[in-house]
């Protein structure tokens, strides 16, 4: 079904974002007293900067929409059971994940600098050598020209980390083949990939960079936060300090944990969980197609992960504490024990 | 009266087991329960040690069932499997399969 095209969309936004990354590149400079402007510089002067940007910025957003509706086909289809294909995919995820952040602090905004200081403090719950790894990660006593210029280089070579991570992902996926909305062996139904397999993926690439160049030209700043607008400020600290929303929900996680080191092994974990889920496989049937109970679950995990999306951009506050707290349990609830436990009852 | 307790249990029990059947929904496609039994190694056995009609019977369900889900469709109406219909043709072998795992597993163990 559509729902397969994700794989081959991540494709085509991956080559999309180095594209565009490679031109931005060209233009772009990693110091904290040029970097706020070359992007302006860019955007302004540079033939065509301005879509460029806006490609490569709403690109990311498109990335993840197509990485979380990968993951939501492999968990409602019972595609994890692919288990090399699945764990490598959890860690390009995590890739994905570690670049998007670096790439934010690149254009060195408002949000860019306070955004990069909270998720780099983290590191310092880790026992014994936190602070020292946290000014190691910095390069220096805080988010400086240090961590600018190694973020900028890290988020261009892990594009190509993800690159290859890709390939492997591939090459354990065309081992097994691929799974199908039944979750029966198809075998003995195979067809070419030309035409059928091509024009199919064709047909999603159009759809999708119709969509990421409309939102591009007609409204780029729709998810976007307006604290960017302004150059990166040490000693003005905004007053909501958020990432971008498809790291929402963990933010909602992490927050609702009212302790440092549980807050981020929350985060971790809240990425990490999806490796046990083909381990807590209990249905006889691979996917959720036939199981009524389960789909109720995943339903509900869907819109778990929506009120942690929007609880991770509301203020510290009640009654937002309490109704993030509520979602996080019910987030590792979900996965640990009321989808194995829907499995066996079905069973 | 005793007697007439269980008979009306059962036949909830029953009456309830023939709606999940139905709101599973892979009738619909004419498959039946134990064409959808996920395919590990002793399924795969299982399967293997199927009488060549029932291995047939089996793999034009799932074609045709493969086909209608790939089209988005269902069967009509009266070709959809029924709950009284569906028999458990993969059971036997697949009990004899774990039995025989578990022979070995024990005879390893001496």
């Amino acid at each position: 079904s559509g729902v397969w095209n994700f794989g081959s969309l991540l494709g085509l936004c991956l080559i999309t974002q180095i594209l565009t990354g490679v031109f931005l590149g060209m233009d772009y400079t990693s110091d904290i007293s040029t970097g706020f402007s070359s992007v302006t510089h860019i955007w302004r002067d540079v033939n065509y900067g301005w879509l460029i940007r806006n490609l490569h910025g709403n690109g990311a957003s498109f990335f993840f929409i197509c990485i979380y509706m990968d993951i939501g086909r492999g968990l409602y289809y019972g595609s994890y059971l692919y288990k090399e294909t699945w764990n490598i995919g959890v860690v390009l995820l995590l890739l994905v994940m570690m670049t998007a952040f670096v790439g934010y602090v690149v254009p060195w905004g408002q949000m860019s600098f306070w955004g990069g200081t909270v998720i780099t403090n983290l590191l310092s719950g880790v026992p014994y050598m936190g602070d020292t790894l946290v000014q190691w990660i910095w390069g220096g006593f805080s988010v400086d020209n240090g961590t600018l210029t190694r973020f900028f280089g890290f988020h261009f070579l892990l594009a190509f980390v993800i690159g290859g991570g890709t390939v492997v992902h591939l090459l354990f996926l065309h081992e097994t083949g691929s799974n199908n909305p039944g979750g029966v062996n198809s075998d003995g139904d195979k067809i070419s990939f030309h035409p059928y397999f091509s024009y199919k993926d064709l047909l999603g690439f159009v759809i999708m960079l119709l969509g990421l160049t409309s939102l591009g030209v007609f409204s780029p700043n729709l998810v976007g936060d307006p604290e960017n607008f302004t150059p990166g400020n040490p000693l003005v600290t905004p007053p909501h300090i958020q990432p971008e929303w498809y790291f929402l929900f963990g933010y909602g996680i992490l927050r609702s944990i009212p302790n440092k080191v549980g807050g981020v092994l929350g985060l971790l974990f809240s990425i990490l969980v999806l490796m046990v889920v083909p381990i807590l496989h209990t249905s006889k049937q691979r996917g959720l197609t036939f199981r009524p109970v389960t789909q109720f679950l995943f339903w509900t995990l869907v819109g778990d992960m929506i009120i942690l999306t929007w609880i991770g951009g509301m203020p510290v506050e009640h009654p937002y504490i309490i109704i993030g707290q509520i979602g996080s349990v019910l987030y590792f609830g979900l996965f640990l024990v009321l989808v194995p436990l829907g499995g066996w009852v079905e069973n | 009266m005793a007697s007439r307790a269980p008979a009306a249990t059962g036949r909830l029990l029953v009456g309830f087991r023939k709606w999940y059947y139905n709101a599973c929904g892979f009738n619909k496609f004419g498959l039946m329960r134990d064409d959808t039994i996920m395919e590990d190694s002793d399924v795969k056995e299982a399967i293997r040690r199927l009488p060549e009609p029932v291995y047939n019977d089996r793999m034009f369900r799932i074609k045709r069932a493969l086909d209608l889900s790939m089209k988005q469709q269902v069967l009509p109406k009266d070709q959809w499997t029924k709950f009284e219909e569906d028999f458990p043709y993969l059971e036997p072998y697949l009990e004899e399969v774990i039995r025989e795992k578990k022979e070995k597993e024990e005879w390893a163990k001496k």
